[in-house]
C-alpha cells in the first residue's frame, strides 16, 4: 500500500463508516417501526396468542420447526401450517394424534400432553403468525 | 510465554476443546436423526440434541475467546492481567454453569426446564440460539462484565495497542448486543426484528472484530512483519466489515413481517459483506509472505492461512450464495441455509479459536515456541481432515437444500416437506459420513497434544532481495 | 513495494503524487461509488418494468429544487478545488476561507433537500408508499448522509488550515478532503439526471 496511506486514515475510515451506518440503521430501524402496524397482525394479538406464543417457547418447538422461514429445518415451516392443515381442527388434532413413543423407522413430533385451553392457544397462535405480512412467502402451501 | 498470569488462558481452550467434542458428538446424533428418525426417540429428541449441539458450539467459542483475550492482552499490554484470580473465578462459573444447563437440556424436558428457572416472570427461552433459561443468560452477562472488567483495566493501565482496542470493542459490543436476548415482545415480528441484533450483529459484526484482531494478533507474532502494517491491515478489514454488515442485517429482513424496502437494503450491502472476508485472505498471505522469519509453529501459520480461505468461502462465498432477496425467496429456512452456516461458523469463528489455540498452547505448556516436529505433523493431519470434512458436509448439505428448494418451492407441483425429506435422504446419508470423518479429526487434533518430542528451531527468513 | 517501507512517513513527492490526496480515501471511494453503482442500477432496472409509475410519481418531484442543489454542489466542488489550490501555494488562510465557502454551499444544499423532504412528509409520503417513492428516498437520504459526511471532512480540513496546519509540501489532507467531495458531487450528478430528470 501507498505510504500516504496512514494507520491514522485507517482508523478514521473505521470509526467515522461505523458510526455513519450505525445510524443509517438505526434511521430505518425507526421507520421500520412506523410501518410494522400495516404488517405485524397486531390488531388480531390477543392474550390467547400470547399465551400460544409462551407454549411454542416452552416446548422449543424452534428445535425442530422454522416459523417464517426461522429455526431448525428438520421438520416442515409452521408460518402457514394453518392454511396446510385445514385451520385450528387441523393444527390441533395432528397434535393430539402423535404416538409417545414415536414411529419406527421414521421423525415424528413429541406427544406433550397439551390441556384443551393449550391446544386453543397454540393454534390461535399459529393463526396470528399466518396472517403477519411477510411479502408472500413461502412460495407455496408446502413452506 | 512472557507473563505470568497468561498461564489462565490454558483451562479456557482445554474447557472449550472439550465441549468441541461435545458438539461434534450431539452434530452426529441430529446428523443420524436426520435419516434414522426415530434415533433415541424419545428419550433425546431432535430438539433437544441440536440445542446441544448450537449451544455447545457458542459456549466453547466464548471460552475460546476469552482464552484468546486472557493470552493476548497482556502481552499486548506489556503487563500481568488485573485480576488472574477473577478469570479462574469466572471460568468455573461458567463451566459449571454451562454444564448445568446443558444437563439440564438433557435431563427434564424443556418445559419443565422453563418451569424450574422461572421462565414466565423474564420468558426469554425457546428461541433459536437462545435456548438457555433466563439465569443462564444473566449469568452469561455476569461472566462477560466480570471478564470485560479484568481485560478491559488490563489494557487501560498498560500498552494501548491496535490488537487489544479492536478485541476489545468486539467483545463489548458482544456483550452489550447480547442484552437484546432479554427482549421478548409477544409481537412476533418485533421478536424476530430484535432476536437478528444478538444473531447476525455477532456473527457478521462484533464476533468479526473479534477473528480480525485474533488473526493480527498471531500474524504479527508469527511472521514478525511490521505491526504498523499489520494493524492499518485490521482497521481497514473491520471497517468494512461493520460498513457492509451492519445494514447486511437487512437480510434477515425480507420474510419476517417487515417493511419490502429491506430487500433492496439488504441485498445490496449483503451481496458486498464478502469484502472483507476477501480482504482478510489477501492480508494473511500476503503477511506470510512478507514474512521476516520462520516461525517454528507452522501447524498455527496454517491454521491462520486456512481461517482466512475458510472464512472467505463459508460467510463470504455460501453467503452470497442466497443473499439476494430474487434467490433468498426460494432458499429461506432450507438446507442451503444449513450449508452456509456450517462452513461458516468454522471457517470463521472455529478456526480462528483453533489458529490461537494452537499458537499459544505450546507456550501454555512450557514450550520455547512450537510443539515437536511430530506433534505438528499430526497436527497438520487434523487440520486437513476437519477442514476437508466441513467442505463435504456443506458440499451435501448445499446439494440437499437445491434439490429441496426444487422440488418442495420451485417445481410446478411441489410436493410436501417430508416427502421431500425421504428423496434426499442419500445426501443426508452422506453427510454423516463426512461428519464421522469430521470427528476422527477432531480425535486426531486431540492427540496431537499427546505427542513429545524435541522443540523445532525458529528460523530466520532469508531476507527478501538478499 | 519496497520492503523497508516505514508506514506513516509520508514521501516528499506528494505535491506531483498520483491519485492526489491519501489512497485510503481511494479505496473508500471506490467503495462507495460500488454501493452507488448497484443502488443505481438497481433503480435503472426496477424503472423499465414500472416505467409508468416511475414517470407519474416523478411529476411530483421539484426539479426546480434539484437544479439549485445541482449549482450549490457544482459551485462547492469549484470553492473546493480554490482550496486546494490555496494550499498548494501555502496560503493557509485562503485554503480556509474557500474549504468555509464550500461548506456553506453544502449547507445551501441540505436546506433546500430537508425542505423537500418536509414537503414530501406533510404529503404523508414515506419509504413505503410506494416503489418509486422507496428509492427516490433512499438514494437521496443515502446521498444526503454522503453530503453530511463530506462537511465534515471539509470542516476538519479547514480548521486545520486555519491553524496553518498546511504547507506547500505537505497538503495531502486538503486533496483527500477535496477528493471525497468531489465524489459526492459526482454521485449527484448521475441522481439527478436519474431521478429527477430522465423520462
Amino acid at each position: 500500500m501507498s505510504q500516504a496511506f496512514t494507520k491514522a486514515m485507517a482508523r478514521n475510515i473505521f470509526y467515522g463508516g461505523s458510526a455513519f451506518f450505525i445510524l443509517l440503521f438505526l434511521a430505518l430501524t425507526f421507520d421500520t417501526h412506523s410501518a410494522l402496524p400495516d404488517r405485524d397482525n397486531r390488531q388480531n394479538l390477543t392474550e390467547q396468542v400470547a399465551h400460544g406464543k409462551a407454549l411454542w417457547e416452552e416446548n422449543n418447538c424452534i428445535g425442530c420447526h422454522s416459523l417464517l422461514g426461522e429455526g431448525a429445518y428438520f421438520a416442515p415451516e409452521l408460518g402457514n401450517a394453518y392454511q396446510r392443515l385445514g385451520g385450528a381442527d387441523g393444527i390441533k388434532g395432528f397434535i393430539m394424534s402423535r404416538p409417545k413413543d414415536g414411529i419406527p423407522g421414521r421423525r415424528s413430533m413429541p406427544q406433550f400432553n397439551f390441556t384443551p385451553e393449550e391446544l386453543d392457544a397454540i393454534a390461535a397462535f399459529l393463526k396470528y403468525s399466518s396472517e403477519i405480512n411477510t411479502a408472500n412467502w413461502p412460495p407455496n402451501i408446502q413452506g | 510465554m512472557q507473563y505470568k498470569s497468561q498461564a489462565v488462558a490454558k483451562p479456557y481452550f482445554i474447557a472449550a476443546i472439550g465441549l468441541f467434542v461435545g458438539q461434534i458428538l450431539f452434530g452426529l446424533i441430529i446428523g443420524l436423526q436426520y435419516v434414522i428418525g426415530d434415533f433415541l426417540f424419545p428419550e433425546i429428541p431432535f430438539n433437544v440434541a441440536r440445542m446441544v449441539h448450537t449451544n455447545l458450539l457458542i459456549v466453547w467459542l466464548l471460552f475460546g475467546f476469552m482464552g484468546a483475550a486472557y493470552y493476548l492482552v497482556p502481552e499486548e499490554a506489556e503487563r500481568e492481567l488485573v485480576s488472574p484470580g477473577l478469570a479462574i473465578l469466572m471460568f468455573w462459573i461458567f463451566l459449571v454453569a454451562g454444564a448445568l444447563t446443558i444437563l439440564g437440556y438433557l435431563l427434564v424436558p424443556y418445559s419443565g426446564l422453563a418451569e424450574m428457572t422461572g421462565n414466565s416472570l423474564l420468558p426469554t427461552m425457546g428461541r433459536e440460539f437462545l435456548e438457555q433459561p433466563t439465569i443462564t443468560k444473566i449469568g452469561i452477562v455476569i461472566v462477560a462484565l466480570a471478564f470485560l472488567f479484568n481485560v478491559g483495566m488490563t489494557v487501560l493501565k498498560g500498552r494501548k495497542t491496535v490488537v487489544s482496542l479492536v478485541l476489545l470493542i468486539g467483545l463489548t459490543g458482544l456483550a452489550l448486543l447480547f442484552l437484546f436476548a432479554f427482549y421478548n415482545p409477544d409481537n412476533l415480528v418485533k421478536d424476530k426484528f430484535y432476536w437478528w441484533w444478538v444473531v447476525h450483529l455477532w456473527v457478521e459484526g462484533v464476533w468479526e472484530l473479534i477473528l480480525g484482531s485474533i488473526l493480527a494478533f498471531v500474524l504479527i507474532k508469527t511472521t514478525g512483519v511490521d505491526r504498523e502494517v499489520i494493524e492499518k491491515w485490521l482497521y481497514v478489514i473491520i471497517a468494512m466489515t461493520l460498513i457492509t454488515g451492519i445494514i447486511g442485517t437487512g437480510h434477515h429482513f425480507y420474510w419476517i413481517g417487515t417493511p419490502e424496502y429491506w430487500q433492496w437494503w439488504g441485498s445490496i450491502f449483503s451481496a458486498l459483506e464478502p469484502i472483507p472476508f476477501f480482504m482478510m485472505t489477501v492480508f494473511a498471505f500476503n503477511m506470510v509472505n512478507r514474512r521476516r522469519r520462520n516461525h517454528p509453529n507452522k501447524a498455527a501459520v496454517l491454521w491462520a492461512l486456512g481461517t482466512a480461505v475458510m472464512a472467505f468461502l463459508g460467510a463470504g462465498v455460501w453467503g452470497f450464495l442466497h443473499t439476494l432477496s430474487p434467490v433468498n425467496y426460494y432458499t429461506h429456512g432450507s438446507q442451503i441455509t444449513a450449508a452456509h452456516g456450517h462452513m461458516a461458523f468454522y471457517g470463521a469463528y472455529v478456526m480462528i479459536v483453533l489458529t490461537m489455540i494452537s499458537y499459544a498452547m505450546p507456550m501454555l505448556r512450557g514450550r520455547e515456541a512450537a510443539n515437536s516436529n511430530r506433534s505438528q505433523v499430526l497436527e497438520m493431519w487434523s487440520f486437513w481432515l476437519m477442514t476437508v470434512s466441513i467442505v463435504f458436509i456443506t458440499l451435501f448439505l448445499t446439494g440437499a437444500g437445491i434439490l429441496q428448494v426444487y422440488l418442495q418451492r420451485y417445481s410446478a407441483d411441489p410436493l410436501p416437506f417430508m416427502v421431500v425429506q425421504d428423496k434426499i435422504a442419500l445426501f443426508y446419508w452422506m453427510r454423516e459420513v463426512a461428519g464421522v470423518m469430521f470427528l476422527i479429526g477432531l480425535l486426531t487434533y486431540i492427540a496431537s497434544f499427546f505427542v513429545g518430542g524435541k522443540e523445532p528451531e525458529a528460523v530466520v527468513a532469508a531476507t527478501e532481495g538478499a | 513495494m519496497n520492503a523497508t517501507d516505514t508506514d506513516g512517513q509520508r514521501s516528499n513527492e506528494v505535491a506531483s503524487a498520483y491519485p492526489p490526496g491519501d489512497l485510503a480515501i481511494w479505496i473508500f471511494i471506490l467503495a462507495e461509488l460500488l454501493v452507488f453503482a448497484v443502488f443505481f442500477a438497481a433503480y435503472a432496472f426496477t424503472r423499465m418494468n414500472h416505467v409508468e409509475l416511475f414517470n407519474q410519481y416523478q411529476a411530483t418531484l421539484n426539479r426546480d429544487a434539484a437544479l439549485i442543489n445541482t449549482i450549490a454542489l457544482l459551485t462547492a466542488s469549484y470553492f473546493v478545488v480554490r482550496g486546494v489550490v490555496a494550499a498548494r501555494e501555502g496560503d493557509n488562510a485562503l485554503c480556509a476561507r474557500w474549504t468555509w465557502a464550500a461548506i456553506a454551499m453544502g449547507a445551501v444544499f441540505l436546506v433546500v433537500k430537508s425542505a423537500e423532504y418536509a414537503h414530501h412528509f406533510e404529503a404523508g409520503i414515506n419509504l413505503r408508499t410506494n416503489t418509486f417513492y422507496m428509492f427516490y428516498l433512499s438514494l437521496t437520504f443515502f446521498h444526503f448522509l454522503h453530503v453530511i459526511l463530506g462537511m465534515v471532512i471539509l470542516a476538519a480540513v479547514a480548521l486545520k488550515a486555519q491553524r496553518g496546519g498546511y504547507s506547500s509540501a505537505d497538503h495531502t489532507g486538503v486533496e483527500t478532503g477535496a477528493s471525497y467531495w468531489h465524489m459526492v458531487d459526482l454521485v449527484w450528478l448521475v441522481l439527478f439526471p436519474l431521478v429527477y430528470v430522465m423520462r
